[in-house]
């Protein structure tokens, strides 16, 4: 039988319902569509979790309903704007969601501000030649050994 | 604020080493009167109640109001007054007391200039015609080393992190040094909002990270506790 939606997604509707005017009417829209996470895999859901008349639509397969407090993932479904396509993905422990995650999102500058994208690379070390150093806040007796002193030595 | 600073200004203007001098004693001034390490400080009086509201100078009036923002944009991790320590705004009176020391410079018509205070950089202008002032961010874990080098012409760059010894930013939400992060960066259009950014992502931890690359005109560069670097797409980086 047609399942009844979880209390908890009111909420996330309203949230995206938030995020998507942002996307529908900025002047300039720009099309390109970030992936951003691949989609965890979907938790068998039981009819509980199903939702029917909203966009956050999740797929749903039939078989023996999980443990009540088991965490399930639910894809919502692709929503198309004019900046591009949006997908989240909602992982619901129990009744409560526990988080949300965006699979698709525009690459948009308001977008950008709204979920900031950060690129990730590993640490790396070098010397150069530089004007100045930015660290955090050196004490004076730490500041003699430090790459600032041999800069200002340099320019006597 | 016993805290190194370096002046590099490139104009050939000989007025300009006067003003370099005023500069100096504005930070002087600004020490003596906002340090919570000064019993006579502005800062300590208004900690001890001994100021009445309509006392308050509108410098420390606007110092006040910029730890407020922050507190609140940070959900409290960034926080001036922890319960047990006295009023402590050097965080937000760093940055914006050297930026006033760089627009002196500005004002008094220094256009290529590079101010180092305490590991916070204002630049304004080019070294070389064609060229951004080079800026390297200490590496956090070997000091004679850098992580990266930061093209800015007029901008500012802060970086937060661990200290070597003695104090360490709290995260207001706990009280605790903060943790998770070992050092974030952030180039800003001025040394205020980079100062207080970065102070403010830091005691964030990692969440900081997202937190400082959503303020308006701020490029983040952070390393974490394992080592790794997230940096926003618009980073000057050479």
């Amino acid at each position: 039988m047609p399942g009844k939606i979880p209390r908890a997604v009111p909420v996330l509707l309203l949230s995206v319902a938030a995020l998507v005017p942002l996307w529908r009417f900025e002047a300039q829209p720009h099309s390109t569509t970030v992936e951003v996470a691949a989609a965890a895999p979907e938790a068998t859901s039981s009819p509980e979790t199903s939702s029917a008349e909203t966009s956050a639509a999740g797929t749903t397969t039939t078989g023996a309903p999980p443990p009540a407090n088991a965490a399930k993932a639910v894809t919502g479904s692709l929503i198309r704007t004019n900046h591009g396509d949006v997908q989240v993905q909602v992982t619901f422990t129990g009744d409560k969601i526990t988080s949300v995650r965006m699979v698709k999102q525009p690459n948009s500058a308001p977008t950008r501000k709204a979920v900031p994208i950060l690129t990730q690379e590993t640490l790396k070390a070098q010397s150069a030649d530089v004007d100045s150093v930015s660290g955090a806040t050196t004490t004076s007796a730490a500041y003699v050994e430090s790459l600032q002193a041999a800069i200002d030595a340099k320019g006597d | 604020m016993g805290f190194p600073i370096s002046l590099d200004i490139r104009d050939e203007d000989t007025s300009l080493p006067a003003a370099a001098e005023r500069a100096f004693e504005w930070l002087r001034e600004a020490d003596a009167r906002f340090s919570p390490f000064r019993a006579d400080s502005e800062v300590s009086r208004l900690d001890r109640a001994e100021l009445a509201p309509n006392e308050l100078s509108p410098d420390l009036v606007h110092v006040l109001d910029l730890c407020d923002l922050y507190e609140t944009s940070t959900g409290g991790a960034f926080r001036v007054r922890l319960p047990g320590r006295g009023f402590d705004p050097c965080a937000i009176v760093k940055g914006w007391a050297v930026q006033g020391a760089a627009e002196m410079l500005f004002e008094a018509g220094a256009r290529r200039f590079c101010v180092n205070a305490g590991g916070d950089v204002v630049t304004f202008g080019e070294p070389e015609p064609g060229q951004a002032w080079r800026v390297g961010v200490r590496h956090p874990e070997r000091p004679d080393q850098l992580c990266v080098v930061l093209g800015t012409r007029d901008g500012a760059v802060a970086t937060s992190g661990l200290y070597e010894r003695g104090d360490h930013i709290i995260d207001g939400r706990t009280g605790k040094p903060a943790r998770g992060l070992m050092s974030i960066t952030i180039v800003a259009a001025d040394l205020t909002t980079a100062d207080a950014t970065a102070t403010a992502a830091f005691a964030m931890g990692p969440d900081g990270i997202a937190w400082a690359a959503a303020q308006p005109g701020c490029e983040v560069f952070a390393v974490d506790t394992e080592r790794r670097v997230f940096r926003t797409p618009g980073l000057p980086v050479v």
